[in-house]
This record gives structure tokens, C-alpha cells and sequence, in this order.
């Protein structure tokens, strides 16, 4: 390695950023050439110079003050307009917000408060009032029990694996029923587990999936012949409940997170699992 | 020219995505959209507040006006709060200062267009060199208000990567991914930050004799 070469490469080389072959090679081309030698530790002083010498702007703490509450502005605003409407949208028609929310909306506020302000109104001019029913809400009592109970006991799941493939066929084995298990990291809900639940006077499939810092339990059995098929939705002590069916199975998707949230990740499912 | 860089670079990343504590427990009766926006808001908060004064620091030098850096702080942290829910990436720091970095730039390309292009007058400059010693130098890098008027005088291009490397700490990577140029070329033009920076130095520190 000749002298230019060295100065070339420096400032990486001082910086650690360089691979140990040609680090090696520097250290030792610094060892026999004098001048390159003086021009490192010149070089050297002088960024160690700049990184003690330039001064650092911290934040003033007015400014926190500032973020903080503009933040908030936003957030409360929005939330003001839109939780009445959405509550009104959630107790008249699950179903017709379901059509409405988009799998692929970013995380946007106005989208999501156009999606709800426009499933509002379809509603509320549209559709017959459909309640949960008692079995129902019985039911959901039992998931939102099962959920929090997972959480809470440090017992979220028996076999926790990102992989499908591990997670299924310790499922299989544990159960009278070959549930569909698919990973969902890249659509933004990868999978963390399996556990077997005991829900509705048999044993169920909990799949585990994660949320950004929540989680989603599915609960998944076989769906008997005369269940309605009809998706449904239930919010209660704020847990969202979203249940669906399709020719094998029973689901019910339960979280914290919200309720748009969980539709996104009922597509997502249905598409993955449609293609099985 | 392949640079011999290093295949792999380690980095100081702050990873909340994959810790899996389950940290609250509250029973909202409220709306739960409400409930969501706010624990939306709180998470943003506990990831990214920390970054305030990375934030600030690199606004003030690109900006180089107090009053501009705290605006586009602000506006940086709202847009980032918008986008929050794409974000699934483990390094909060850079991509707070990615945010911040292209809100400071669309500002200084509205306000003052001239402050990209300015570049370091070498012919003011480039007098006397050999004659000051590095121990000069460095003697007069421990005055902060000489380093801080030399990397005020330096292009904004100059001056955010000094920053991102000497006060953050961050590595060519990571700077790569913030100003969008490969690694390689963070360090060419680290090696030319640097050489101009001491261009400044050594003026000034012959001017004085």
C-alpha cells in the first residue's frame, strides 16, 4: 500500500470503519513510513478535536413542552370527532365498517377518519340493527378472560416459534383438528406462538400474533354446521373481539389493539389462508 | 474504486420492536379509538422523545438559526408521529434524523436556496498551511466557539455529517441510510469535512500570529 492509498482511506480507518485486512495493512504501512505516521495522529488529534469542541444543542425544555402538546392537539382533536361516530358504526353495523376499511390504508388519521365517518353513514341510513347475541357476549367474556389470562400468567404460548412450520404440527398433535397457521410478519402481525385454550366446552388453537407492542390471540376451532357466518364484532372494556368463519373454521381474533387493526389483520389471515 | 469497508457494520440501535413486555394493563371504558390514539401517542412518545436533543442539535446545525431548528423539530416529530405505524424498524435515532434531516432541507431549499451551494472559499483560505503545527491546531480545536464558526462556515452537506459522525456517533452505515449515499462515499466525504475544517483552523490560526 502506497502513501496516497493511506490517505485515501484515513479517515475510515480511524473512524474503525474499515475491513481487518486492510486495517491490518494500514497499521502496518504506519509502522514503517514516518510521514503517513505524523499525518495519522495529526488526523487523529483533530477529530477527537472536533468531537470534544463542537458544540451541542440540546433540545430546550420548552421545546419537549411544545412537541408534547402538539402531539396531544392532534390526537385530541381527532378523537373527539370521530370516537362517537365510531361507537355509533360499531353497535349498528360491524359488518358494514368490515367492507369499508381497507387492508392496505396506511396508518393514516384522515383515512382512518373518513373510513369511519363514511361507515357511520352507511350504517346509520342502511342497515337493520344487528346485536351481539347473549351467547355471544358470554363467549366473548370467556376470550376476553383467555386473553387477558395469557398475558398476564406469563403463559402466552406452549410452542413459541416465528415459524409456521413448527407451529402447526405441534398443534396437530395436540388437537382433534389441523388448524391453518400462517406467518404474517411481512403484512405487519408476525406470528409469536401456539398454545391450546379451552373455550366454548372444548379445546381450542390460540395462535399468537404480535401488533407493534400488542398482541392478537386467535382462537381458532371447528366451525359447527349451523353457525352463522355472518362476521362479527365486539367491543367491550376495551378489548376488541372480531369474529368470522369460513367453511372449517371458527375465529375469533381478541386484542387491544384497535378495532381497524384487527380487521387488517382478519384480511391479511383470510388471504394468506385462502391460498393454502 | 471498491472500498474496503467493513462488511458488517455494528451499530447502536435501539430496539423496542422485539422486547415483548407487557406493560399496562388499564381497562379503558372510554372510546376505544381514543384508547388506541393514546397508546399509539405513548409509545411514539417513549421511542422517540429520547432522540430530542439528536434531533435538535442536527436541525441547529444544518438550520443555523435557533428559531427554524425548533420549528422544524416540531414539525418533524408530528410527521414522524403520522408515519409512526409504518415504522417497523429497530433504529429509532436514524430515523428520527432521517425525518429530520429532509424537513430542515425543505426549509433551507424554500428560505435560503444559496446555503446548499455555498462552498468553502479556498482562496480566502488556502494561504499558509505548513506553517502551523498540528499542536496549533489542536491547541485551538478546545475553543468551541472557533470549531463552531468553522463548521458553521462549512456546506450543509459538510455540516450534518460531521455532526451525525462526531456528536452522534453514528457509523458510516447508519449515516449512509440518513443522508442516502453509500457508505463509501460517507467517508469521502467525511475525509473532505475534515480537510476543510482544518483549512478553516489553520487560517484563523495564522491570522492570529
Amino acid at each position: 500500500m502506497n502513501c496516497q492509498e493511506i490517505t485515501n482511506l484515513m479517515d475510515g480507518y480511524l473512524d474503525g470503519e474499515l475491513d481487518p485486512i486492510t486495517s491490518q495493512k494500514i497499521e502496518q504501512h504506519l509502522r514503517d513510513c514516518h510521514r503517513c505516521e505524523e499525518a495519522y495522529e495529526a488526523h487523529t488529534a483533530l477529530t477527537h478535536a472536533i468531537s470534544r469542541g463542537a458544540p451541542y444543542y440540546k433540545a430546550p425544555t420548552e421545546l419537549r413542552q411544545r412537541i408534547q402538546s402538539s402531539l396531544r392537539d392532534t390526537v385530541g382533536v381527532k378523537a373527539s370527532r370521530s370516537a362517537a361516530r365510531e361507537n355509533h358504526a360499531l353497535l349498528t353495523s360491524p359488518r358494514a365498517e368490515r367492507r369499508l376499511v381497507l387492508p392496505e390504508i396506511p396508518w393514516n388519521w384522515l383515512a382512518l377518519a373518513a373510513a369511519i365517518i363514511l361507515a357511520a353513514i352507511v350504517a346509520s341510513s342502511f342497515i337493520a340493527r344487528l346485536r351481539p347475541s347473549a351467547s355471544d357476549q358470554f363467549l366473548a367474556t370467556q376470550l376476553i378472560a383467555s386473553h387477558v389470562r395469557s398475558l398476564m400468567a406469563d403463559h402466552l404460548t406452549d410452542v413459541a416459534s416465528s415459524d409456521q412450520h413448527t407451529v402447526k404440527p405441534w398443534l396437530d398433535t395436540k388437537l382433534d383438528f389441523a388448524p391453518p397457521v400462517v406467518d404474517l410478519s411481512s403484512e405487519g402481525f408476525p406470528l409469536i406462538g401456539g398454545r391450546l385454550d379451552y373455550l366454548d366446552n372444548r379445546p381450542v388453537a390460540a395462535l399468537v400474533y404480535g401488533r407493534r407492542k400488542h398482541f392478537i390471540n386467535l382462537f381458532v376451532w371447528p366451525a359447527a354446521s349451523n353457525e352463522s357466518k355472518a362476521p362479527k364484532t365486539i367491543s367491550r372494556e376495551g378489548y376488541q373481539l372480531l369474529n368470522w368463519a369460513d367453511s372449517d373454521f371458527n375465529y375469533w381474533a381478541v386484542s387491544d389493539v384497535n378495532v381497524n387493526d384487527l380487521q387488517t389483520f382478519k384480511q391479511q389471515f383470510e388471504t394468506r389462508t385462502s391460498h393454502r | 474504486m471498491a472500498l474496503p469497508l467493513k462488511a458488517k457494520h455494528v451499530s447502536e440501535t435501539e430496539d423496542f420492536e422485539s422486547s415483548r413486555h407487557i406493560v399496562k394493563f388499564t381497562v379503558f371504558k372510554g372510546s376505544d379509538q381514543n384508547h388506541a390514539q393514546k397508546a399509539q401517542l405513548a409509545s411514539f412518545e417513549e421511542a422517540l422523545l429520547p432522540h430530542l436533543d439528536a434531533a435538535h442539535n442536527l436541525a441547529r446545525w444544518l438550520l443555523r438559526n435557533e428559531q427554524d431548528a425548533q420549528d422544524v423539530v416540531q414539525e418533524a416529530y408530528l410527521r414522524a408521529f403520522k408515519s409512526f405505524g409504518g415504522f417497523h424498524g429497530s433504529n429509532g435515532r436514524a430515523w428520527l434524523l432521517t425525518i429530520v434531516r429532509n424537513t430542515s432541507y425543505t426549509l433551507l431549499k424554500k428560505n435560503r436556496a444559496v446555503d446548499l451551494t455555498t462552498t468553502f472559499d479556498e482562496q480566502i483560505h488556502a494561504i499558509g498551511h505548513e506553517s502551523v503545527s498540528p499542536a496549533a491546531i489542536l491547541e485551538h480545536a478546545e475553543d468551541a466557539e472557533l470549531i463552531r464558526k468553522a463548521m458553521d462556515e462549512l456546506p450543509a452537506e459538510f455540516r450534518e455529517i460531521l455532526t451525525l459522525r462526531h456528536q452522534e456517533g453514528l457509523s458510516y452505515k447508519e449515516i449512509g441510510e440518513i443522508v442516502k449515499i453509500p457508505a463509501g462515499t460517507v467517508m469521502s466525504r467525511l475525509a473532505r469535512a475534515r480537510a476543510k475544517l482544518k483549512e478553516y483552523l489553520t487560517t484563523c490560526i495564522s491570522q492570529e500570529k
